[in-house]
């Protein structure tokens, strides 16, 4: 009994400090801010009481649901296309590489700062950038292309690139279980390359393309820098809008409102890929039979 | 049993850059048959039963299966299906949809791959186990789920690469007899590597022992340990007392050869070997007659003699394993145990003895 009872501390002791952390920083201000959006604001005021008012003020204008329209493209693009890109770098650096050069060089990009790379794609496609300005002297424009820059485009184009590290460490992590011998065996039961990645290493590295997907989805649907800096106009998100209503509207209430009515979709997307998956029948755990 | 091949490997290479792990092999398989690949470690015998699964290229040499040449052919559309060594069974699926995996890609009808995983599980004593998940599983469990997964595809060969190795000893043996039962069962061609020499005596039909990527010797159980034809397969099979020598003389089939204290006569099958030649004698613990000195009876093997002491006297139940120091090397002598009851002790001053025929005389 001595000993489960000292096992048990020790579990306590070593979960205490994260629970902690998560408490204050994560849990409480969440609930507060839960709390808050059932407020209203009135001259950068709050006044506590309870009302759906922030709830239906957003969801009966048209533009939140453009807004949050573009956020979602602007997350699952992004996590479409890392994770597209992602899996076969993770499964070249899991089933064909010995040493881990490759993937150290492509987590080297997290050295650079997350505003430096949104910079760094601004004067790539801006109109005096690297591609306009190699276009027109190959003369194939006359014109820059205003389009590359201040566009859903440009922003998903430089999401993925923050993104892709992510994806790919937790894709790496993912595959490095599936070992070589359940593949070999797939093979032997008379799998070809496609069946092999459909019916025995999505399912068993299943855990990791969930991650990596919501992962990138979460964080850039929720972005509200890079979508500022590079979407122009067109780009504008809900993450913005939210942002807006902390930093400048003064209006938390409102602002916390959208900021849930968000959380609420990004959890329905969450179910609805897990259930594509399952329906996929790329889930595991699942039994084919009577 | 028929006597048809059913696999053929012709001058079988296979490198890895600058490593040679496999020597223009060439070997036929008898279909029904179990064969054994037996070496120790590093030997080539995975690398063998992987290029006959098709995992790996042969460097050069043609594989045929039933008569077609499948060297080029990738391991799906390979009549041969394999037991893994950590059996590889999937673990996002349950035990049925693990043995049904083959059936699946075949695109069988639903009805007939319930039938035969059905059947399947109940030829490996599983019949109740359909719904498990694989960590569900004890090892054992786990064996005879992966040896179903593979039978259920009725391949030509079943290969089994180690497939006891990470079962503790008793499981082992129960096993063993398991798989004999199931060959019965299915009159599959079995090809089994093993590094045990106990795994490969007690299942096989034939062994064919390897050692740095060459086959040493191919044969029966019986003949492989009665006539080994080298001092490696001498020595990788059971317990053999090897006396290194030269020949004195050797004509029409009796061969004398000087071992340290003494001529000893060993019987050969004709090739006649020149005076001086280094030889060894190899003799195993069983066929050797021991009596202490001052008790020996005296006889016919005035040849066949070594004196010693013995040394250590082990104990192993039904016999007892004795070490005799001679002048010349420290022999084993085993003997049955009479109810538990060792006939020599140790510090005993004794004399080994043998008949001529009861020696093999090994030239390398």
């Amino acid at each position: 009994m001595m000993n489960g009872n000292r096992r048990e501390a020790t579990g306590l002791a070593l979960v205490a400090p994260s629970f902690l952390f998560l408490l204050v920083f994560f849990i409480i201000p969440a609930v507060l801010l839960f709390v808050c959006s059932f407020w209203l604001a009135q001259a950068f005021r709050l006044i506590p009481t309870f009302t759906f008012d922030n709830y239906s003020r957003a969801l009966s204008a048209g533009g939140f649901y453009l807004l949050t329209l573009n956020a979602l493209k602007n997350g699952l693009w992004t996590a479409v296309i890392s994770v597209l890109l992602s899996f076969p770098a993770a499964y070249f650096i899991v089933y064909r590489t010995r040493g881990n050069l490759l993937f150290y060089l492509i987590l080297v990009s997290w050295f650079a700062s997350y505003l430096v790379r949104i910079y760094a794609w601004r004067t790539i496609l801006g109109s005096n950038g690297l591609i306009n300005t190699t276009l027109m002297q190959l003369g194939l424009i006359d014109q820059p292309l205003e389009v590359l820059l201040f566009s859903p485009f440009a922003t998903i184009l430089t999401l993925v690139h923050i993104m892709v590290p992510f994806a790919l460490l937790l894709l790496v992590s993912a595959l490095r279980d599936v070992r070589k011998e359940y593949i070999e065996a797939a093979r032997d039961l008379g799998a070809g390359g496609f069946e092999v990645l459909t019916r025995v290493i999505l399912p068993m590295s299943y855990k990791g393309v969930v991650g990596a997907f919501m992962f990138t989805f979460v964080i850039s649907a929720g972005d509200f820098v890079t979508p500022q800096l590079l979407g122009g106009r067109d780009g504008m998100t809900t993450g913005i809008l939210i942002a807006n209503q902390f930093r400048t509207a003064g209006n938390w209430p409102f602002g916390a409102a959208m900021a849930f009515i968000l959380l609420a979709t990004f959890l329905m997307t969450y179910f609805m890929f897990v259930r594509l998956l399952d329906v996929l029948r790329l889930a595991p755990g699942r039994r084919f039979h009577d | 049993m028929s006597t048809s091949k059913i696999v053929e490997l012709y001058g079988v290479s296979k490198a890895f850059g600058a490593l040679t792990v496999l020597h223009d092999i060439d070997l036929a398989i008898q279909e029904g048959e179990i064969l054994t690949l037996l070496g120790p470690s590093g030997c080539g015998k995975t690398t063998l039963m992987r290029i006959i699964a098709g995992f790996e290229a042969t460097t050069h040499g043609r594989v045929i299966i039933k008569g077609a040449n499948v060297s080029n052919l990738p391991p799906d559309r390979r009549p041969v299906n394999m037991v893994f060594q950590r059996y590889a069974l999937f673990p996002h699926l349950d035990v049925f949809d693990n043995v049904a995996f083959g059936l699946r890609l075949k695109k069988w009808p639903k009805a007939k791959i319930q039938e035969a995983v059905q059947h399947m599980l109940h030829l490996v004593q599983l019949g109740d186990y359909g719904n498990r998940w694989i960590h569900e599983l004890s090892g054992g469990q786990a064996q005879r789920v992966a040896l179903a997964r593979a039978l259920v595809n009725s391949p030509s060969v079943l290969l089994l690469d180690e497939p006891l190795a990470a079962l503790d000893l008793k499981i082992r043996h129960h096993m063993l007899a398991e798989l004999k039962r199931i060959h019965r069962e299915t009159g599959t061609t079995f090809i089994y590597v093993t590094h045990d020499q106990d795994e490969a005596t007690i299942l096989s039909d034939r062994i064919v022992l390897m050692n740095r990527g060459r086959i040493e010797q191919i044969g029966t159980p019986e003949d492989m340990y009665a006539k080994p034809r080298s001092l490696f397969c001498a020595r990788f099979l059971g317990e053999t007392n090897i006396l290194s020598g030269s020949v004195r003389s050797s004509e029409s089939g009796v061969t004398y050869v000087d071992v340290g204290p003494g001529t000893m006569k060993v019987m050969t099958n004709g090739t006649a070997l020149s005076a001086g030649q280094n030889v060894s004698l190899a003799i195993r613990p069983e066929a050797l007659r021991v009596a202490r000195k001052a008790e020996f009876p005296g006889g016919a093997d005035d040849h066949n003699a070594l004196e010693g002491t013995v040394e250590e006297v082990v104990f192993m139940g039904s016999r007892v394993v004795y070490s005799i120091r001679t002048p010349i090397e420290t022999i084993k002598y085993q003997e049955t145990s009479t109810m538990g009851h060792a006939m020599l002790t140790q510090g005993d001053e004794v004399r080994a003895t043998w008949r001529p025929e009861a020696a093999v005389l090994l030239t390398h």
